[in-house]
């Protein structure tokens, strides 16, 4: 097996970035203090209940956005990945958003 | 191979490449986003049609449990993400023991899990069994997707502890080093998408309110 | 460097049957696809023979009502699943992708490898269901709810058989993609990659983000059928519709997975027999990635009456009209490709405009059903079924016979009979359009499809069907026949650009090509794929 890389321009090896254990640490923390405020919202937030879904949603995306950006190395890798993480997640939401047009309208 | 001695190409298919690896792991992890998709927007679906059924059935579930679980995976994320660290900065050692702690939390998770699961299939909740057959229009909706969901998401926790345990074992043998660890890398990667489904499932299961 | 160290070529590399079934070449891969999909061709082409015979009078030919369900059903399954959704991308996209890209092999092999074991698992899984359980299942490849939860047959079988060989399309797609982004050879960008390459890549993707979604599909079919859970029971709450959605979220960009490899061959086709360079290069290789994305949104235009509230009805018929821009862009620039070329007229090419024929018929049909008014009264009958084999088997099997007849003495440094290629083309022309026009016609006149009966009145257009059926029953064996003879011929000498014409980078290469693909160094042409002012010289002998 030869170890040679290929040289096309898109091919370039990225420099390595070597994410710091403190860094780690940070994510896990922001992390969890999220967890503790969608739980928080959801059993003693009296007031903001009408909003439960819309807010648990938008704080579960933020904390799927926090892991895919600093745990799966979305900020340090080409940024191809970013866009095809994109283009996936437009298309899923498309697919929620024409059935949802579908169904609202029954 | 050795019928062309005397030519080879630049880029080989037979190369190591770690990027591609990457990449492949990438596109499956879609392939596996889309999987759960299409059951959320069957959970979307039936929710929005039966809003006060789903309400009532996710009285069943217990949030301390659930936030316990979603504790446990996310330190999980987090040890597996070190453990990457480590076997780049060439500690195997070190990384091998956060490992062992991704697998550890897998197994809590699981055996929390197992509990949850026993408790609902003792009050007979499971689909096909008796109390499920006569709870009202949208309830039993609820169950099946909630067993469903939360049952492949299992499977793929244990899929991603056979992962790290080969890890584990490849890198003890010393196959996996600060030179080559593109298999830790695409386990974290699997593991963490384990995770970001979990982050979804959370509140659309335990916190209806 | 000598000849004769070349001369092993990946046919000769090795023998035995574990060389080839355990293969890690993507050549060897690429023809054991070509030998498994065309035996299940073989079986389906049976199969709708049959049906055709069944209809040919009104009332019972040969076959009860129940078996005429199973027939179509396994029809359906076998056609789609087995044949037409691998067939391009297995076969000629795993055997000249590499090629194309100037590279050795895909990005993984031994995947590779699995995807075609996968296949055939998933393969006997569905003939299984001839001859095990309570027989093939009679809903229609659709396998709609309810009606597939509470029949008797096989459908668990049948559906889990689909699950896994979504999941070969997966791991194909998933390599195509890689493959694409890491391997190919050095100076070729993007923009210089052959149409093939292209259409191969918006392909891949359809496979990588729709599949999963039918898969879980199919999995909750079985789910509700083991359980009894009722998921898509109207009286706990569930809703049959949504079954509707979530298979035609996959299955109605499966269309383009199999329309899309047949663009790239065409694409492929035309400048090799013209001459000259494509017209439109960037049209038509964006025209495929904006297929594939809009491709995605029209998923509904199949369930215009199923009940579906009025706003979405709008939305994805809109959508449907709209996906065919880019359809027509490629039409378009093809028939100006051929303008002014130097015309060549051999067996590769009479299929490609057979193909360029027959899909603007199809494509044209299905903006009649796209439309929402006139599918109220077109949907579900023949007129479907006749806009379908347009497209799916006048289209891609078309794009695939000539894809063979183009790539034969590359892949196997022999040469099939021109002539009886060209008389193979016109009876399978003629055959094909007799058999699928009157279904048209029967159509619009309002005969039902599934049905195994019909009225009297419909007899004259049925019958000339049938008709058609066996005339192209018979021009496909003179193809089959021609096609292995060629095979049986004493190997002679097949220059490297066979065609004389092909400037792509596998017209590079040995007849057939040696295990590593290439014997030299690739060339590429100065400005893009098919660049025919700055033709690399192609020398047959190193000097």
């Amino acid at each position: 097996m030869r170890e040679d890389q290929n040289k096309t321009p898109e091919n370039k090896q990225q420099q390595l970035h070597i994410t710091s254990y403190k860094e780690h640490f940070s994510t896990l923390a922001a992390l969890l203090l999220l967890t503790v405020i969608t739980v928080a919202i959801s059993v003693f937030g009296a007031d903001l209940r009408s909003l439960s879904v819309f807010t648990a949603l938008l704080i579960a995306t933020v904390k799927v956005i926090v892991v895919a950006y600093y745990f799966m190395h979305l900020k340090y890798d080409t940024k191809i990945y970013t866009w095809l993480v994109l283009i996936v997640v437009v298309l899923f939401v498309s697919f929620t958003v024409l059935t949802s047009i579908e169904y609202l309208n029954r | 191979m050795e019928h062309t001695a005397g030519f080879s190409l630049p880029n080989s298919g037979h190369n190591r490449d770690a990027e591609a690896s990457k990449m492949g792991m990438w596109l499956f992890l879609f392939t596996e986003l889309l999987l759960f998709g299409g059951l959320f927007i069957v959970y979307m679906v039936y929710r929005s049609l039966n809003p006060e059924a789903f309400l009532l059935a996710s009285f069943e579930l217990d949030v301390t449990l659930g936030t316990f679980n979603t504790v446990v995976l996310l330190v999980s994320s987090m040890t597996i993400a070190m453990s990457i660290t480590a076997i780049q900065k060439g500690n195997s050692k070190l990384s091998i023991q956060l490992l062992v702690v991704t697998l550890v939390a897998a197994t809590v998770f699981l055996i929390v899990k197992y509990f949850e699961w026993s408790s609902k299939i003792h009050h007979g909740l499971f689909p096909g069994q008796e109390l499920y057959a006569s709870l009202p229009p949208g309830e039993s909706l609820f169950f099946f997707l909630y067993f469903f969901m939360t049952g492949l998401h299992a499977l793929h926790i244990i899929i991603g502890g056979i992962i790290i345990g080969v890890v584990v074992y490849r890198t003890r043998k010393g196959l996996i080093s600060s030179e080559k660890y593109t298999l830790t890398e695409n386990a974290g990667l699997y593991w963490h998408l384990v995770d970001l489904i979990w982050i979804y499932l959370f509140p659309l299961f335990y916190l209806i309110h | 460097m000598t000849n004769t160290a070349l001369s092993l070529n990946y046919l000769q590399a090795k023998k035995g049957i574990f060389s080839w079934i355990f293969s890690v070449d993507h050549k060897r891969i690429a023809l054991l696809y070509l030998y498994s999909i065309g035996t299940f061709f073989l079986v389906g082409v049976t199969l709708g023979v049959l049906m055709r015979l069944e209809l040919l009078n009104p009332g019972k030919d040969i076959m009860e009502a129940q078996t005429y369900n199973q027939v179509f059903t396994m029809h359906g399954v076998i056609m789609i699943f087995l044949f037409i959704i691998p067939s391009i991308p297995a076969v000629f996209g795993n055997f000249f992708l590499p090629i194309m890209l100037g590279t050795d092999d895909v990005s993984f092999p031994r995947l590779n490898l699995l995807s075609w074991w996968i296949y055939i698992i998933g393969a006997i899984m569905a003939l299984s269901t001839l001859l095990f359980g309570d027989g093939p299942a009679d809903t229609g490849w659709t396998f709609y709810a309810p009606y597939s939860v509470k029949t008797g047959t096989n459908v668990t079988m049948s559906v889990l058989a689909a699950f896994v060989l979504g999941f070969s399309s997966i791991l194909t797609g998933l390599n195509f993609i890689v493959t694409i982004h890491r391997l190919r050879t050095p100076g070729m960008s993007f923009m210089k990659m052959p149409l093939f390459a292209w259409a191969l890549y918006a392909t891949s993707w359809i496979q990588l983000l729709a599949t999963p979604i039918i898969g879980i599909t199919l999995l909750m079919i079985v789910a509700e059928r083991v359980f009894g859970v009722g998921l898509f029971d109207p009286s706990i709450g569930g809703d049959p519709i949504l079954y509707q959605h979530l298979f035609w979220i996959y299955s109605h960009p499966a269309v383009y997975i199999m329309a899309l490899p047949a663009f790239g061959i065409i694409s492929e086709l035309l400048p090799t027999f013209a001459n000259r360079t494509i017209f439109g290069y960037k049209a038509i290789a964006f025209s495929s990635l904006a297929i594939a994305f809009v491709g995605y949104f029209v998923w509904g235009h199949h369930m215009f009456t199923s009940g579906m509230s009025g706003p979405a009805r709008i939305i994805f018929s809109i959508m449907t009209f709209l996906v065919a821009i880019p359809t027509a862009i490629k039409v378009f620039n093809w028939v100006a490709t051929l303008y002014k070329g130097s015309i060549d007229v051999q067996p590769p090419l009479l299929y490609a405009l057979g193909f360029i024929f027959q899909f603007m018929i199809g494509g044209l049909s299905g903006l009649v059903l796209g439309a929402l008014a006139a599918d109220i009264h077109l949907h579900d009958t023949y007129f479907v079924v006749g806009h379908f084999h347009y497209v799916m088997f006048g289209g891609t099997g078309f794009a695939f016979f000539g894809a063979i007849h183009y790539w034969y003495p590359k892949i196997w440094g022999r040469m099939y009979n021109k002539l009886v290629a060209n008389i193979a083309f016109f009876i399978l022309f003629i055959g094909f359009n007799t058999l699928y026009f009157p279904m048209m016609i029967v159509g619009l006149m309002g005969m039902p499809r599934r049905y195994y009966d019909y009225l009297p009145e419909f007899h004259l257009p049925n019958m000339i069907s049938t008709y058609g059926s066996w005339i192209l029953a018979t021009g496909l064996l003179l193809m089959l026949g021609n096609l292995i003879a060629g095979s049986r011929r004493k190997r002679e000498h097949i220059d490297r650009n066979y065609w004389k014409t092909g400037i792509t980078l596998e017209w590079q290469t040995l007849s057939p090509p040696p295990v590593s693909n290439f014997d030299r160094m690739p060339v590429l042409p100065k400005d893009g794929p098919y660049d025919y002012d700055h033709k690399p010289e192609i020398k047959e002998k190193e000097d």
